[in-house]
Order: structure tokens, then C-alpha cells, then sequence
């Protein structure tokens, strides 16, 4: 294969350490083929620094807590690197999650498919 | 005709498969002595008393707690109002989990987050706000605490506000938990005192409570803490006695107390009542059975008041779906139903908008309503493990023992628990269970009404996540400083600086805990010197 693998940060906006959700599409997305970096809960700044020093081609979002917690590392993400995708997943209720979309960001929410979740991630970051 | 086709097989969560039917040929030999004993008889799992709920209702005991203080106590006052039988004090994840105050960098950074999983303490003025009018003298009350370096925090701030108001704590009645199960396995902190030191932290609490609190339970050991995080039935029991043995191998080691009063204060415990509600009966069955053969053979204990394992149940969260939430409303009162049918003390049931936020008022008040339409209504209540006797039950009963013997001895072949925890080999048991599980749920293997299957994006029964209040953050930054300004400085720094040399040392922290709050220490500075003195526990797994 000639495309270099695509890489996928993944973090965590809140302080709470449920970690099911994520390391099962970690899993999903690595047995796809995608280097995906883990970097638990991790602040604003943290999230942003990752994303460029490690070069990723999409963000993943876990957020268990309020949505503008993850707005502000949308919004600083969005900023820092315009053109990165970003999705998310966790316990996102009905209203926050439109407004996510409206962000530009893909929301998966609990009872969504694994495949879903790895579709996703081969069309955000080209390789399909 | 055509002939027709041999039934597919099927198998319990635990992975025991289930015939079709069961003759009283499938009972092990050994477990038909024992299925003919009267409930109250030793190894019980026919249950605690001959009269099981005549003789005493299940508690209605509900998770509750969110933004301020005085959120939290108009909430447990609304649920207390509409029928709930004791109250459960949830703080605030980000700082008690951490033990943080809300001016901690990682806390300002999340302070909308503040709040939304439960009351912010940071002080004993804090928690006299939530206890505001609580019947802490009538009720269990369970006061937070449920990760381990919280645990000493949350007690003591109890027990402190308890004194204030003129109880005698050596008559009042709860919990705190300290779990290992949350801390170490299903809810994993950024930062943690390491599992040797929990272990001491939950020994003094243990001893404290002998000595103090006679009728407190000093730790709960939550099996479902494990099975939400994907450990299968059989597990989830065989790891909790693996969890208790270290707590009482301690306690005969330490040799401060009688292990006998530690067996007491041990055997109240937390299971998952999920789904699969016919096993899950089974589960507590088994659970009970298991701590009276543990109990005697291990250390000799056989006095019933000991042996007789007190359970806590709730309903599987993880089992609750984002689509379509009222079918929640169906899922709680069957596992509830399991629960119950398995004869257990108390039951929380979760709140059916459960996948989308914290409860709204609506759905932790049909939590209670269905504990009690089961209570009052349906008659099940009337006689003692109805289910006892089936073929099937006692089969399956004797079966998860079993199975969760062999994951117990697994554990022991690993270490011992704390060190199955420090490897991360109970983490990636979870871990592998949860993935196939997804994974059988992806393939339609396992159907989810509403998730997989029936599915329906129009559903008129709208409903959205409860987000809480706006103002958790705010308020407590301000009463924040109100304490630091305002308490006796001197005092204060006295107690910190008793509870560092208690921590380096060898006594009971818990003494010092009680002059910290009596002092007005806030959270974030035990944090810190728990923190200084033992450092961070070296996670074994990447979230």
C-alpha cells in the first residue's frame, strides 16, 4: 500500500474516567487499519498541541460532560487547524448534539455502529 | 413433514449454556442438599430471613445528586417525599474523584462540567448545606465517597455535620463505598493514590468505623462497578470476594480488630442487576451462597448475623438505550424484577433518560415508581425466593458459583486482586468482554429493541438530557473562598499538617480526618497531601 496510515487523535473533554466507549472504537478503528492516538482527559490546549505535534488526520471527542467544554476545543481545534475533521461520541443528549453538527462535527452517540463509527472515519480523512 | 431443525444454542451472560428445559437430574449432586434448607438458613441463598420482604421491604435507594448543594438536598427531599426509603449523596466527579477544588487548573478548565454528576463539597459547610434537613437519624444514608481517596473526605464531612446537629454516630446508619471496582477498574481517574494505599486508606476506614460507627457499612464493595465496565456475572461475583479477601487478609495482618467485626462490615455489598434477569437472580443467590462458604472456610466465621451477605443491587446503566428511552422504562422494571426476585436488601433503579444525562426529576421519580408497584402491587413481595426450587434456578445457581470460583482462583493465580488490578489483567478482561459484546450487538447476534432492531427515528416521545444548573461552578468558587477567609487559619493548618504525619505514618488517618473538618480543611488540600505522600497510582490501560 502506498497511502500512509491516517492517524486519529482521540481524547477525552471531561474529568470522568468511564473509559468503555472509548477504547471499544479505539479498538474498532485500529482493527481497521487507522494509528489512533489516545490521550485520555486531556484540557483544551492539550487536545490542540496533540493534534499538530502528532500530524493527525481526525479528531475523536468523548465527552461525558457539558457540551461547551467540547465547544471550546472545537472551536480551538477548528482554529488552529481549519481544514482537520472532528467527530464525537459519548453521552451527548438530543439538543447538544445539533449543535455539534452545527460545529461541523459528526456525532455518534451510545447505541451507534462500530461500522458506522469506521465509515466515518475513512470518508473524514480520504481514505475512501 | 419436514423435519425441525435443532434449536440454536443459547447461553447465559456468563457463557454457561442453557438447555431448553432443566429435570432435577441437572442439579449438582452437592448443591440438592442444600436447595431444601428454609431461607435464613446457612449458605442462604435462599435469602436473609424465612420472611424475606414481610419482614422487612428492600430499601428504595436511588443514585442522586447534582450542581449545588442545595440542588442536590431539594432533589434527595423530592425523591425521600415520593416514597424513596434512604438517600445517596452524589458529589461532583471532577473534584471529588480528584480530590480538587474547583480552583484546580483542570477543574477551571471543565467548569461547566462542575456540577453535573453530583453536588460540589469542598468543605463541611458544603455538605451541611446538602444534609439541610435530611433524616440522617432515621435514614441510610450513603455519603458520597464512592472513589477511594474521596472515601476519607466524604466520611468524615458526614460524620462531622452529623456531630454538629447532636447525633450520636455511634447510631446512625450508611455508606460511603470506597470501591475499588470504580476507582481502579470502570472509572479511572487522572490522578489516584496508588491500590497499597487505598487498601490502608479502606482499613482505617474499616477499623474507624468498628470502633465508632457500629452500624456504618465502611466500605461497599460494588460488583457492578465490574460488570459495567464488561466483566460477565460469573466474574463479577468471583471478583468481588477476590476484592473482600484482601480487605480481611488485611484487616487479621493489620491485627487491630477482631476479623469477625471486619466480616460484618465487609458483607455489604453492590451488584448489577442487568438484563438477563432470570441469571441475574441466580447471581444473588450464588452471591450469598459464596460468602458463607467463604466465610467458614477461609476464616472460621459461621455466626449467621456475619455470614448472611447484605446486597445492594442497580440496574445495569450500560443497558439503558439513547434511542427510544421510554422502553427504559420496561428495561428497569425487569431488571429490577431480577433483583428481587434474587431476595436482595436494597435497589436503585436507573433513570430511563439514563444513555442521554443525570436524571431528570420525571425519570428518577418513575425509578421510584416502579420499585414500588413491584412492592406494593404485584404481590412478590409476599413470599421468599418465589424462584427457589426450579429445576433451572437451582442448576444455574450452582453453575455461576462454580464458574465464579474458577475466575476467583484465576484472580489468586494473578497475584491476588490488587496486583490483577496493577497489571491491568482485569482491564483486559473487561475489555475483551466488552468488544465482543459490541460486536455480537453489530452483527444483530444479540438484538437491542430500538437500537439494531425496530428502529424509529420519529418517535413522539421526545426526550432530552437534564443538564442541572448553571451556577455549580460560580457558587462554589465563591464559597471557596468564603471558607479560606474565613475559618481559623492556625487550626487549619494544624490539621494538615497532623494529617501529612499520619499519612507518613502508621496510625488511623481517619482521626485526623475528623480534626481536618472540624477545621474546615477543603478537599483540594487533603488532596494534596495525599497526593505529596504517596503519589499517583501508574494506570495500566490508555483511555
Amino acid at each position: 500500500m502506498s497511502q500512509a496510515q491516517k492517524r486519529i487523535l482521540m481524547a477525552k473533554t471531561g474529568l470522568d474516567g468511564h473509559w468503555r466507549g472509548p477504547t471499544i472504537v479505539a479498538r474498532a478503528l485500529r482493527d481497521a487499519g487507522f494509528e489512533v492516538i489516545m490521550i485520555g482527559m486531556a484540557n483544551t490546549d492539550d487536545i490542540v498541541s496533540a493534534a499538530v505535534d502528532e500530524d493527525v488526520d481526525l479528531v475523536g471527542l468523548n465527552i461525558g460532560g457539558h457540551i461547551d467544554v467540547a465547544k471550546r476545543a472545537i472551536a480551538q481545534v477548528q482554529a488552529t487547524r481549519p481544514e482537520l475533521p472532528i467527530f464525537a461520541g459519548g453521552t451527548i443528549p438530543p439538543h447538544a448534539a445539533k449543535d455539534l453538527e452545527a460545529l461541523g462535527v459528526e456525532v455518534y452517540p451510545p447505541g451507534s455502529q462500530l461500522s458506522d463509527i469506521v465509515d466515518a472515519a475513512e470518508r473524514l480523512t480520504g481514505r475512501k | 413433514m419436514a423435519e425441525k431443525s435443532p434449536p440454536k444454542a443459547a447461553f447465559a451472560a456468563s457463557g454457561i449454556e442453557l438447555k431448553t428445559f432443566y429435570t432435577e437430574s441437572d442439579i449438582p449432586k452437592a448443591h440438592r442438599a442444600r436447595m431444601n434448607l428454609a431461607p435464613g438458613d446457612a449458605p442462604y441463598q435462599r435469602g436473609f430471613h424465612p420472611a424475606g420482604y414481610r419482614s422487612k421491604p428492600w430499601r428504595i435507594f436511588q443514585l442522586s445528586g447534582f450542581g449545588k448543594p442545595e440542588d442536590e438536598n431539594e432533589r434527595i427531599k423530592f425523591l425521600l417525599k415520593n416514597g424513596e426509603t434512604g438517600f445517596i449523596m452524589e458529589h461532583d466527579r471532577n473534584t471529588a474523584d480528584h480530590c480538587y477544588n474547583v480552583d484546580h487548573p483542570d477543574v477551571v478548565a471543565r467548569r461547566e462540567d462542575v456540577g453535573l454528576t453530583g453536588a460540589v463539597m469542598q468543605s463541611v459547610r458544603d455538605t451541611a448545606i446538602c444534609m439541610d434537613g435530611l433524616p440522617i437519624d432515621t435514614s441510610f444514608g450513603h455519603a458520597g465517597g464512592a472513589v477511594v481517596q474521596h472515601a476519607p473526605f466524604a466520611l468524615a464531612a458526614y460524620w462531622t455535620v452529623a456531630k454538629q446537629r447532636g447525633f450520636d454516630l455511634a447510631k446512625i446508619a450508611g455508606t460511603g463505598q470506597s470501591d475499588f471496582n470504580l476507582t481502579y477498574l470502570g472509572c479511572v481517574t487522572k490522578e489516584q493514590i496508588p491500590t497499597q494505599a487505598g487498601l490502608r486508606f479502606n482499613a482505617d476506614i474499616i477499623e474507624f468505623c468498628d470502633q465508632y460507627l457500629p452500624r456504618w457499612v465502611p466500605v461497599s464493595i460494588a460488583g457492578y462497578n465490574a460488570a459495567d465496565t464488561g466483566l460477565t456475572p460469573d466474574q463479577e461475583l468471583g471478583v468481588l470476594f477476590a476484592n473482600a479477601v484482601e480487605y480481611l487478609d488485611e484487616i487479621k495482618r493489620r491485627g487491630n480488630i477482631d476479623v469477625r467485626s471486619a466480616a460484618k462490615a465487609c458483607g455489604g455489598v453492590s451488584f448489577r442487576a442487568s438484563i438477563q434477569i432470570i441469571e441475574e437472580a441466580c447471581k444473588m443467590r450464588a452471591a450469598r451462597l459464596m460468602w458463607s462458604d467463604l466465610l467458614r472456610q477461609r476464616y472460621d466465621i459461621t455466626d449467621p448475623k456475619i455470614a448472611n451477605l447484605r446486597i445492594h443491587c442497580v440496574t445495569a446503566g450500560s443497558k439503558m438505550t439513547y434511542q427510544q428511552p421510554l422502553n427504559n422504562i420496561v428495561r428497569g422494571t425487569l431488571m429490577a424484577l431480577g433483583a428481587v426476585f434474587g431476595g436482595v436488601q436494597s435497589l436503585g433503579v436507573s433513570g430511563y433518560d439514563e444513555a442521554l444525562s443525570i436524571p431528570s426529576e420525571h425519570a428518577h421519580q418513575m425509578s421510584v415508581r416502579i420499585q414500588q408497584i413491584i412492592q406494593e402491587e404485584t404481590g412478590i413481595a409476599h413470599v421468599t425466593d418465589p424462584l427457589g426450587g426450579s429445576y433451572y434456578i437451582e442448576t444455574l445457581t450452582a453453575q455461576l458459583a462454580e464458574k465464579a470460583w474458577q475466575f476467583f482462583e484465576e484472580i489468586q493465580g494473578q497475584g491476588g486482586y490488587l496486583a490483577a488490578l496493577d497489571s491491568g489483567w482485569l482491564h483486559s478482561k473487561a475489555s475483551d468482554n466488552q468488544y465482543k459484546e459490541f460486536m455480537d450487538t453489530e452483527s444483530g447476534e444479540q438484538k437491542i429493541i430500538g437500537v439494531n432492531c425496530f428502529r424509529d427515528d420519529e418517535s413522539p416521545f421526545h426526550v432530552d438530557g437534564f443538564m442541572g444548573t448553571d451556577d455549580a461552578f460560580d457558587v462554589a468558587t465563591s464559597r471557596l473562598q468564603d471558607v479560606l477567609r474565613t475559618r481559623h487559619e492556625t487550626a487549619a493548618a494544624s490539621a494538615l499538617k497532623q494529617l501529612e504525619a499520619d499519612c507518613k505514618g502508621e496510625v488511623n488517618i481517619m482521626p485526623a480526618m475528623m480534626q481536618a473538618m472540624d477545621a474546615e480543611v477543603t478537599l483540594g488540600e487533603i488532596g494534596n497531601v495525599f497526593r505529596q505522600v504517596y503519589g499517583n497510582w501508574n494506570t495500566p490501560i490508555q483511555t
